[in-house]
């Protein structure tokens, strides 16, 4: 497989051993497309994003690999604190993988982890639907 | 002398209320009352902004301000609020995101949902 799906497969299965706050499945997903009824369940997407390849040393390339992790789910009231509930998952998810290879494609070195969307406003207004992305990139030197 | 438009609109509310209606449960927590509602614009659309697309319908309810009494107190609609309509057998559930008055009067709300799920009778 292609070293991108290797290593969202290796964000999925370590975000579905890890212990958080609240248990989560994790998915990936090529084209994530969802209802907005079944978002009244918590939703966590891995999404491959990009990658930006350049010489690593005179044998080997560097690989930059990014991935998006979207948490969403639809809120029944819009009180901070079930808002806050999905934030400190968020927080939780990034605080997990930081300055950590992934336990099953250790090759992958941790880069950054950026929160992307902090949590989109027009869907908390239009969906009633908490979104938040983190956006993870791993470097593989092959 | 009294506006002439004002009580157009009134008679035209009037006649979609007696003929272009149809009974929807407005519910609000454990409060909830029917009250006859135009079904407005429904349409299908995505939201491909982040990552995710999320695919949902937007559907618009009219409804008489006077018939919103939830607990005997009339009230203006409310994020979060839900619009429930039964149809073949099913009750297809909306679920309030904004609302505007529909008419210069105030006599008319009209209520934006967007489709959160469908239970079977």
């Amino acid at each position: 497989m292609a070293v991108i799906t290797d290593i969202a497969d290796a964000l999925v299965a370590q975000l579905n051993a890890a212990t958080l706050s609240q248990p989560i499945t994790a998915e990936r997903h090529y084209l994530p497309r969802f209802d907005l009824p079944e978002m009244q369940t918590l939703h966590i997407t891995v999404v491959p994003k990009g990658v930006v390849l350049a010489l690593g040393d005179r044998s080997r390339g560097q690989g930059d690999y990014s991935l998006d992790v979207a948490v969403q789910q639809k809120f029944t009231t819009d009180d901070n604190a079930e808002l806050d509930v999905l934030t400190n998952l968020v927080e939780e998810i990034a605080d997990h993988f930081r300055g950590r290879r992934l336990a099953s494609y250790p090759d992958a070195a941790w880069l950054k982890t950026e929160q992307t969307v902090l949590y989109a406003q027009e869907h908390l207004a239009e969906l009633r639907q908490f979104t938040s992305v983190l956006t993870f990139t791993y470097r593989v030197l092959r | 002398m009294a506006d002439l438009l004002e009580r157009g609109v009134l008679w035209l509310q009037d006649q979609r209320t007696k003929h272009c209606t149809r009974d929807v449960t407005y519910v609000r927590g454990a409060a909830l009352v029917v009250v006859k509602a135009t079904v407005g614009r429904t349409q299908y659309e995505t939201d491909d902004g982040h990552a995710v697309r999320v695919d949902f319908t937007e559907r618009d309810f009219l409804i008489q301000a006077a018939d919103l009494v939830l607990s005997g107190n009339a009230v203006t609609p409310k994020a979060g609020d839900q619009v429930r309509e039964s149809q073949n057998g099913q009750v297809l559930v909306f679920e309030v995101i904004d609302w505007r008055y529909s008419d210069p009067y105030r006599q008319t709300f009209r209520i934006e949902t967007k489709h959160v799920g469908t239970e079977t009778i």
